[in-house]
């Protein structure tokens, strides 16, 4: 009987943790390069037989548990901002760039901006990788960047931004401020296919469906519900056997 | 009622299940212990047959394909029909039936759990330079006598099945839990109450011997 609760209990710390994958979908659904997550579920090991009543044949199950498998990196709908510092990318990629700590990353968000000293910057305060910096006098209308990434700066080349990719996307790790780190099972940075292009003076959008997410959550919500009420009837259950003595 | 709370085990174990892809919801087989026979001790003549109460013999998967969705992913894989992944494991080839996917550092088809997914040539699939797999690329096996292990794997003998043809892969789609909420609401509340009535035969047991112990001998009526 206690095994039910228990089955019951991991079942619902399941839901409850894909809702907590579902809002953060949510809440970053106007966040620029943003990838949603890609949860699923896995059930646990099974008991077989040993007890009393329970013939060796029959087999029970303890419950269920969510499992990450990274995030969807679909395209999102690339917006025209009309700013010619920012850039989106069109296809698989990203843009290579450096944290504020120093350490390498990949991110999609293409919202650059130019520091006080000229250097091309991320919109989370990081440079792009190798850095680029705009000779003093050039206004930023006076930018130009290419489908390949090159940085023309009043008509003279300044540098180009970097497009890489790797093998396994979903194995990335978010480092937060929209970039991602390599780990050793998602593979180095290699150069992006060709077919990736970068648009000037547009955004990607988050890839954050809301209708997906919403029912997400509803269902999140029934099952974790429904769950509920296998711990009530357990209860209930147990209950009962307690009046057996009167 | 021992019987009943595995029942009851069971049915929670669907409810966790029911988000679970490629999830198959389990029924539990009851059956009576070895009846005995009574006979009257005096005169040694038949007095008919006696049960001794209900045990959980088998736990019965429904191995019946469920409703397939389409998820945009394309590391989604779904079966269309009858049949199973094979996955290499450490334990060995394993099956299953989920196809949350993933890559891994080499660029092989992997489940959540990291283990290689096994092409038509028993060698692990590649994923193509466009990041996507061909599902024809894909081995979908028929197994006899299939059997959970946990995470979402599944033992059996690879062969033909009768009555089953192979189904074929789909890409960016996944296959929805066979748990079914209604069902197991039902079978949770017809198990309750079965174990209530076998809470009642209890007290019923324990009345008729109460009254044997103290009234039987008694003078007065």
């Amino acid at each position: 009987m206690l095994e039910g609760l228990r089955t019951a209990s991991a079942g619902m710390l399941a839901q409850q943790q894909k809702m907590d994958a579902v809002a953060n979908d949510l809440a970053n659904a106007n966040t620029n390069g943003y990838k949603r997550q890609r949860v699923g579920f896995s059930d646990l090991l099974y008991e077989r037989g040993g007890r009393p009543t329970t013939s060796d044949d029959a087999q029970l199950g303890t419950g269920a548990r969510i499992v990450h498998n990274g995030r969807y990196f679909e395209q999102g709908n690339l917006q025209n901002t009309g700013d010619p510092m920012n850039v989106g990318i069109e296809g698989e990629g990203f843009l290579k760039v450096k944290l504020s700590d120093g350490r390498q990353a990949l991110t999609r968000d293409g919202d650059l901006h130019i520091d006080g000293q000229g250097r091309i910057v991320t919109s989370f305060g990081g440079f792009v990788e190798p850095k680029i910096t705009i000779p003093n006098n050039v206004q930023p209308s006076q930018i130009s960047i290419g489908q390949d990434g090159t940085v023309t700066a009043a008509g003279k080349n300044v540098g180009k931004l970097t497009l890489v990719n790797v093998r396994s996307p979903q194995n990335l790790e978010s480092v937060g401020d929209n970039a991602f780190v390599t780990t050793a099972s998602s593979g180095n940075a290699v150069a992006a296919p060709a077919a990736t292009n970068i648009k000037q003076g547009a955004l990607e959008s988050s890839n954050t469906d809301i209708s997906v997410a919403m029912t997400d959550m509803i269902e999140a919500q029934r099952t974790y519900q429904l769950t509920s009420k296998a711990i009530q009837t357990a209860d209930q259950m147990m209950e009962i056997a307690n009046g057996v003595k009167r | 009622m021992l019987a009943e709370q595995l029942r009851q085990d069971q049915i929670a174990n669907d409810l966790s299940n029911s988000s679970t892809s490629g999830y198959k919801a389990e029924r539990t087989t009851q059956q009576s212990f070895g009846k005995l026979l009574l006979t009257n001790s005096v005169t040694g003549a038949s007095v008919g047959s006696q049960s001794t109460g209900v045990q959980v013999t088998n736990t019965v998967t429904d191995w019946t394909p469920q409703a397939i969705k389409d998820t945009g992913e394309p590391l989604d894989m779904a079966i269309n029909g009858d049949g199973f992944f094979a996955v290499q494991t450490d334990d060995g080839v394993r099956y299953t039936r989920n196809g949350e996917f993933q890559s891994d550092e080499q660029g092989n088809l992997v489940t959540a759990m990291g283990d290689p997914v096994l092409g038509r040539n028993n060698q692990p699939v590649k994923i193509g330079a466009d990041g996507k797999v061909d599902p024809r690329n894909l081995n979908v096996v028929l197994l006899n006598n299939p059997e959970k292990v946990g995470d979402n794997y599944i033992t059996g003998t690879p062969g033909a099945v009768a009555g089953q043809t192979a189904g074929t892969a789909r890409a960016g789609a996944l296959e929805g839990s066979g748990a079914n909420a209604n069902q197991a609401m039902v079978d949770m509340i017809e198990s309750m109450r079965a174990y209530e009535a076998g809470q009642k035969v209890i007290h019923t047991i324990d009345e008729t011997l109460g009254k044997a112990a103290s009234s039987v001998g008694s003078l007065s009526s």
